[in-house]
């Protein structure tokens, strides 16, 4: 075996998403506003991932306005609600159903005025991207005349929303419990090239199947699972924080080696969507368990390619010459046993 | 040294306004010309965050002296938005998602005006190699390769420019790519993070850090530090009002080292002052005397009898230990056609979010304690404040500026306490920005771990019993480390149906860079084993990788759940 080998590998991975083994939860509040648009406030949202504009499409679809119109007021806690943190995968769940409550109870109250106003009951008014209107006549406003027409009956149409997970903690001695309602799987394939010579590693390609209840954004899904699959990949091959006695020898990204664009792969995302049942809006969430099965993947398909098993993150050049070598003077001790 | 007459032309307009001499160019343009698009991720030319055209040629804006650019023609990401109307660049970033936390595109979209300046029918391979020196932490880079890609067919007519519009309503807004809302503020840099925002009469703080990784701190002597002009106010553990402590699930971490430093880089006084010199040189000013103590750096050295305590109460150095356990292990082994033992490790690893932590506080009118920080949790901060800093919680108010980049990393108040105590003390809104040396030695990285397995099997694949015990670093402070364990813990062994299993994870204290939340929590590197571990055994019983998951897989219903 010499030069560049290729290999495959797969690993799977479950995650249980929002709080560990305790009540989560999370507020939010909603106002329909002038000019059919809206403000949603919530105690905490983005740090990359995606989460203003998917809450602002649950607002948007709730509502029956466009997600461009929904101005999310966030992030202060003298000024909004609790929403706790921006973590453990809970941010598409807990805030995400905390504004689809909340309105929710914003839009009754202006069907209810609209209802009154048409004479026609309340289910069966219906809206969608700026337009409302009851089904099976010929009944129909925009959203800035519905809203103008609520409030000219006194009635600001505003609504909260409070969700939360049913958990429990862990038991002491032997662990049991309920530490999460909702449950995500996935599985990925990774595609290697390994340099027999230098000992290099290049990830050509990872399969991604994520189970995320619903996509909400499917791109914005992409983009976390691409994301976490580099971050992955960095574990699995490179980055490496080090200390000797207590002094870090890497504290910089001269020494500390992040991935590139050249060590990219190309990634291949399969979205699955099974929708939680516990949920108002049945998605779940993919911010970390995209990452978890990238490096045993790697690792797997490292040992499909040369037959090394890397039991020792991150596989470096080093790590796969000393493996190889190791493995010629085994088949050698095996060569030379069977002559 | 008198300040540099400057004279050069900026985004098109003539700049003359005079530059210190210490300045680089990155600091001209944010702090005297208030661009601050261009960003600082690491001060070093490595990650291309503050990327500029310096007469047409990009330049790591870090790196230059700013009397070298003095006569130069500069662009930055202000110029190409022309009217707020974002270029064909810009839109296909917005299009195709390629911004996240959006910290480090800024300098991408730099770098790919250059790689198409460059060559404009540059094909991806081509334009990989021209973002190479740029790092992007969030998106995995493809989106950003797709938005370039759909930028230059566009540039170049092959593609119209309708394939950069929104995307339509169709039937829902769920399960629609609606273009992010933020994209537009990142693409074009008006987005402001805690490092770019100022107020006025702002002050600068400076942080002095522990050269010693267990130490008694036997005086600190401020009092040069003070007496420098310009310096406002020297901040110490004396200064906490409250109960000092703070951590995500133990409190066990003061504001500013208290009588006792635990590891490299732990904080230990901070200086506000006028400006950022002066800070730095009252930094250095102080003079703290140490006693050296029995360090321990190695979490099994750590659980072994008689070594260094680092925290007085918890004697044996555990932070957490969860256990679980589940029907008869040894029953399970002894019914086993096949039992493999491995071991595996992981390693420490850098959250490398490309915005250095940041914040700036203030007291409001109203007496109100005011943080403003990239704040991953300003719910539990709050909380924490309050009692740290001895304030009713509605005088305590945490507001979160938009955060470039997290992975759990910034769910620690690890400067929050030291900005509150001195907007407190000078009555002046406070800045602090990290270095990036600063950040990777002081901020939390993900837990090392030590995992031995061993599992049993039949040789149709069925699990019979596992035995997995991890043992991880948490470093000098608990942090996260007990919610780590118990992820890790829970999800150690995977999706899969096991009768018979016997659970251990540990965090343990040592004089490390603490250990702390990391995107996947313990997850990952528990699940690393596993996942290894099933393809090792899966060879040795002749089983295809897949055909033994499926096998024993909980097929995604929870509820099958035996185990917690």
């Amino acid at each position: 075996m010499s030069g560049k080998v290729r290999g495959r590998g797969m690993a799977a991975s479950w995650y249980g998403i929002a709080r560990t083994a305790t009540i989560d939860r999370a507020g939010a509040w909603a106002e329909l506003d002038d000019g059919g648009t809206a403000k949603v406030v919530t105690g905490v949202t983005e740090i990359g991932e995606g989460i203003l504009t998917v809450l602002a499409q649950i607002a948007a679809e709730e509502l029956g306005i466009q997600p461009e119109q929904v101005t999310i007021g966030d992030n202060d806690t003298a000024r909004s609600p609790e929403a706790a943190h921006a973590g453990a995968t809970r941010q598409t769940y807990m805030i995400g159903n905390a504004v689809a409550l909340a309105c929710r109870e914003a839009r009754a109250r202006l069907v209810a005025e609209l209802a009154g106003f048409w004479d026609v009951s309340e289910d069966t008014i219906e809206a969608f991207d700026g337009e409302i209107w009851a089904a099976g006549t010929n009944l129909k406003m925009t959203m800035e005349e519905a809203v103008d027409l609520c409030k000219k009956r006194g009635v600001v149409p505003v609504g909260s929303g409070s969700f939360s997970t049913d958990c429990t903690g862990l038991d002491p001695v032997d662990g049991s419990g309920s530490p999460w309602q909702a449950y995500v799987y996935g599985c990925q394939v990774a595609e290697v090239e390994v340099d027999t010579v230098t000992g290099e590693v290049q990830v050509l390609g990872i399969w991604a199947a994520h189970d995320v209840g619903r996509a909400i954004n499917p791109r914005g899904v992409e983009g976390q699972i691409e994301g976490g699959i580099v971050q992955g990949l960095g574990q699995a091959l490179m980055e490496d924080y080090r200390l000797e006695n207590g002094h870090t020898s890497t504290h910089g990204f001269a020494k500390y080696i992040l991935p590139t664009s050249l060590d990219v792969p190309q990634i291949n995302s399969i979205i699955v969507e099974d929708p939680d049942p516990l949920s108002p809006l049945g998605a779940k969430g993919i911010g970390e368990p995209a990452l978890v099965p990238t490096a045993p993947a790697i690792m797997n398909a490292i040992y499909d390619a040369i037959g090394v098993r890397i039991t020792s993150l991150p596989a470096t050049p080093e790590k796969i010459r000393a493996g190889l070598a190791e493995k010629r003077q085994r088949d050698n001790v095996l060569g030379d046993a069977a002559e | 040294m008198p300040d540099l007459q400057m004279d050069m032309t900026v985004n098109g307009r003539r700049v003359t306004k005079p530059a210190g001499p210490h300045m680089r160019l990155l600091d001209y343009l944010r702090d005297e010309l208030n661009l601050t698009g261009t960003k600082e991720g690491c001060g070093a030319g490595e990650c291309g965050s503050c990327s500029v055209f310096v007469d047409g040629k990009l330049m790591k804006s870090c790196l230059m002296p700013v009397a070298k650019a003095d006569g130069a023609t500069i662009e930055t990401i202000e110029s190409l938005a022309q009217n707020g109307n974002l270029n064909f660049l810009q839109r296909a970033f917005h299009k195709t998602g390629a911004s996240q936390c959006g910290y480090c595109i800024p300098g991408m979209v730099m770098a790919a005006t250059s790689a198409l300046r460059e060559n404009p029918l540059a094909d991806v391979e081509e334009i990989k190699e021209r973002l190479g020196g740029n790092i992007c932490r969030c998106t995995g880079y493809s989106k950003i390769f797709e938005a370039v890609e759909i930028a230059r067919d566009v540039i170049n007519g092959t593609l119209p420019a309708t394939a950069l519009d929104a995307p339509g309503a169709g039937e829902s807004y769920i399960g629609n790519n609606v273009r992010r809302l933020d994209a537009p503020s990142k693409v074009t840099g008006a987005l402001r993070y805690a490092g770019d925002m100022v107020m006025p009469g702002m002050l600068h703080m400076q942080v002095l850090r522990s050269p010693h990784p267990h130490a008694q701190i036997t005086s600190i002597d401020t009092s040069a530090a003070e007496a420098m002009p310009g310096v406002a106010c020297v901040i110490t553990a004396a200064d906490v009002p409250g109960e000092d402590g703070f951590g995500v699930f133990v409190h066990d971490q003061p504001v500013m080292a208290s009588g006792r430093v635990r590891y490299v880089g732990e904080a230990i006084a901070a200086v506000a002052a006028e400006d950022l010199l002066t800070a730095k040189a009252a930094r250095d000013a102080i003079k703290v005397t140490y006693e050296d103590l029995p360090a321990v750096f190695d979490p099994e050295e750590a659980m072994r009898d008689g070594a260094p305590v680092i925290h007085d109460y918890a004697l044996d150095n555990i932070v957490k230990h969860v256990p679980i356990r589940k029907g008869d292990v040894e029953k399970g082994f002894a019914e086993a056609d096949l039992i493999v033992e491995e071991t595996y490790s992981t390693q420490p690893v850098e959250h490398a979010y490309l915005e250095p932590e940041a914040g700036l506080a203030y007291v409001d009118h109203d007496g109100v304690v005011t943080i403003v920080s990239p704040s991953q949790n300003i719910t539990h901060h709050r909380h924490m404040l309050s009692k740290i800093i001895d304030k009713p919680i509605h005088k305590v108010r945490f507001i979160m500026s938009p955060v470039g980049g997290g992975f759990g990393g910034k769910e620690d108040m690890i400067f929050q306490g030291m900005l509150a105590l001195a907007a407190m003390k000078t009555r002046l809104p406070v800045r602090l920005v990290f270095s990036r040396e600063e950040s990777i030695v002081s901020t939390a990285k993900r837990h090392p771990a030590r995992i031995t397995y061993k599992m049993g099997l039949k040789d149709d694949g069925r699990i019979t019993a596992v035995a997995f015990a991890m043992i991880s670093d948490g470093g000098a402070y608990g942090m996260s480390t007990e919610g780590v364990m118990r992820k890790a813990a829970i999800l150690s062994c995977g999706p899969y149906a096991i009768e018979n299993v016997k659970i251990d994870t540990y965090g343990i204290y040592t004089n490390n860079t603490p250990s702390g939340a990391f995107r996947t929590f313990g997850a990952m590197q528990a699940q690393f084993a596993t996942e290894s571990h099933l393809d090792i055994c899966a060879e040795k019983l002749g089983l295809d990788p897949f055909e033994i998951r499926k096998g024993i897989g909980l097929g995604g219903r929870p509820a099958d759940l035996a185990r917690p």
